[in-house]
């Protein structure tokens, strides 16, 4: 190799830079590109923005931290209000005492605002609660808070006059009898609850007998025990719709086929016929080879 | 991030990718020169070396919107256009490759011993860079484009190697090798 030593231990060390080659270099020519192609080329770059939208990578890189926090913002007053909205059925109100003695009361006529405003605000926190308006139960959310103008828009509506205004107070027992059927929450029953009809203003008609109040000492009781109707009320409408409607059969299914000939013997005696057939018909389902009595088949 | 004066190529890049066609404007203007040269002393043929230009910076547009700063700008760019080079070189297979493949380093022995030029010939310096301008023509294409790296893109050695694929100790020693060929040959221009 013909590299002499002098050129080798110039280049060895810090030799990548030559300053007199810089500057020769400097000066050899600044040969730059011809101007149409300058402009082709600017040309290319400024069509190239204008005609493509920004990338989905560019653009969700630079939205990544707000798209990021809305989310997590929505997520988090969805989750509160549903919370609030599920939680607020479990969550009753502890029953305060009546706001003031019933002697009182008839003494003091013009402290009836004043007593209705007292059961409003013992009721508050639900009412208060921006729940949406839920099918099944918009009008017993309500009414604790509105027990006084209950009554009074439940007078004018069709309903039997022996509950309409007479007197009835919600009490657990009264909550707990049997309801009519269509007061039990099936799907149907939620959808007409749901939008006003005239069996719906029975309905409410019949609610707000159920928990109205007819003379004012009566408002605070009610006031008091209105969070337990209403809370028992619910339970009955949020029983699921196959309890309402077991099978005659119900309670037979592990049972031999003589009892459930038996049944339907008894049946056929009560003369519940339909009911009869009904379970005669799962009868035949289930015991298929199983010989009917003559009158079965 | 906003596009002024001070801004480094890479966030005038960035702003590119976001859409400031204003800050392409500006990356073009500083590197447009540097690149041009870089090329047109690699392949020695100004229409070659347009369309090498050209394809460069189309490469560069049409990559904006993936790009990331990864490197310094200029590493981006002369990788560019080392590959673009390379596909240049592979199609005009009448091209030389060979310092790419084969270092080349014992080339130096066959330049002429330019010490034995009269030492007070005194050249203007326009002779001087003309005589560099040979020297750097007749070097090894991986060499050469060592040194025009060096001096177009203002690379560090660890950029080079960057650049073109290499190792450092590889970009290293090509460099040192073009640096001594050309010191060499100068020694009489003076």
């Amino acid at each position: 190799m013909a590299l002499n030593e002098r050129n080798a231990g110039n280049t060895s060390g810090d030799a990548e830079r030559d300053p007199r080659l810089d500057r020769l270099y400097r000066g050899a020519g600044r040969d730059t590109p011809p101007a149409r192609l300058d402009a082709a080329i600017l040309a290319a770059a400024h069509r190239e923005v204008g005609a493509r939208p920004r990338s989905l990578t560019s653009t969700l890189r630079r939205w990544h931290v707000p798209v990021s926090i809305a989310a997590v913002v929505i997520v988090s007053v969805s989750l509160v209000i549903l919370l609030r909205e599920e939680g607020g059925e479990q969550i009753v109100p502890a029953p305060v005492p009546a706001v003031a003695p019933p002697a009182e009361q008839p003494a003091a006529p013009g402290r009836q605002p004043a007593l209705a405003e007292a059961a409003r605000e013992t009721t508050q926190p639900q009412a208060a609660a921006p729940a949406p308006p839920r099918r099944g139960s918009r009008d017993d959310a309500k009414a604790p808070a509105v027990l006084g103008k209950r009554a009074d828009s439940a007078q004018p509506e069709p309903g039997p006059p022996s509950m309409s205004g007479a007197g009835i107070v919600a009490t657990p027992e009264s909550a707990a009898k049997p309801l009519p059927q269509p007061f039990l929450a099936t799907p149907r029953v939620a959808e007409e609850r749901a939008a006003p009809s005239p069996g719906d203003a029975v309905t409410a008609g019949k609610m707000a007998g159920a928990l109205s109040v007819p003379s004012e000492p009566l408002v605070a009781r009610s006031a008091a025990e209105a969070p337990q109707a209403k809370s028992m009320a619910r339970a009955v409408q949020m029983k699921p719709p196959e309890q309402d409607r077991l099978p005659v059969w119900y309670g037979f299914e592990k049972e031999p086929p003589q009892k459930w000939l038996v049944r339907i013997e008894e049946l056929k005696r009560q003369g519940r016929a339909v009911e009869a057939e009904e379970m005669l018909a799962e009868f035949k389902r289930r015991f298929p080879e199983h010989p009917l009595p003559p009158g079965s088949k | 991030m906003t596009l002024s004066a001070e801004s480094t190529d890479e966030t005038l890049m960035l702003l590119y990718r976001d859409g400031d066609a204003g800050a392409f404007d500006a990356l073009y203007a500083r590197h447009k020169g540097g690149l041009y040269r870089y090329l047109l002393r690699q392949c020695r043929n100004a229409a070659a070396a347009e369309e090498l230009f050209q394809d460069v910076w189309m490469n560069l547009i049409r990559a904006r919107a993936g790009y990331s700063v990864q490197a310094k700008f200029t590493t981006y760019l002369y990788r560019l256009a080392h590959n673009r080079l390379i596909d240049h070189y592979r199609k005009n297979s009448h091209v030389a490759m060979v310092s790419f493949e084969a270092e080349d380093c014992e080339a130096i022995a066959e330049l002429p011993d330019e010490r034995e030029r009269p030492q007070d010939e005194t050249l203007d310096a326009k002779r001087q860079a003309g005589r560099l301008m040979e020297l750097i023509a007749g070097l090894p294409e991986a060499q050469r484009e060592a040194f025009l790296l060096q001096q177009e893109g203002s690379m560090s050695v660890e950029e080079i190697a960057q650049a073109t694929g290499v190792t450092r100790e590889t970009a290293k020693s090509r460099l040192r090798y073009a640096m001594v060929k050309l010191r060499q040959g100068m020694l009489g221009w003076r």
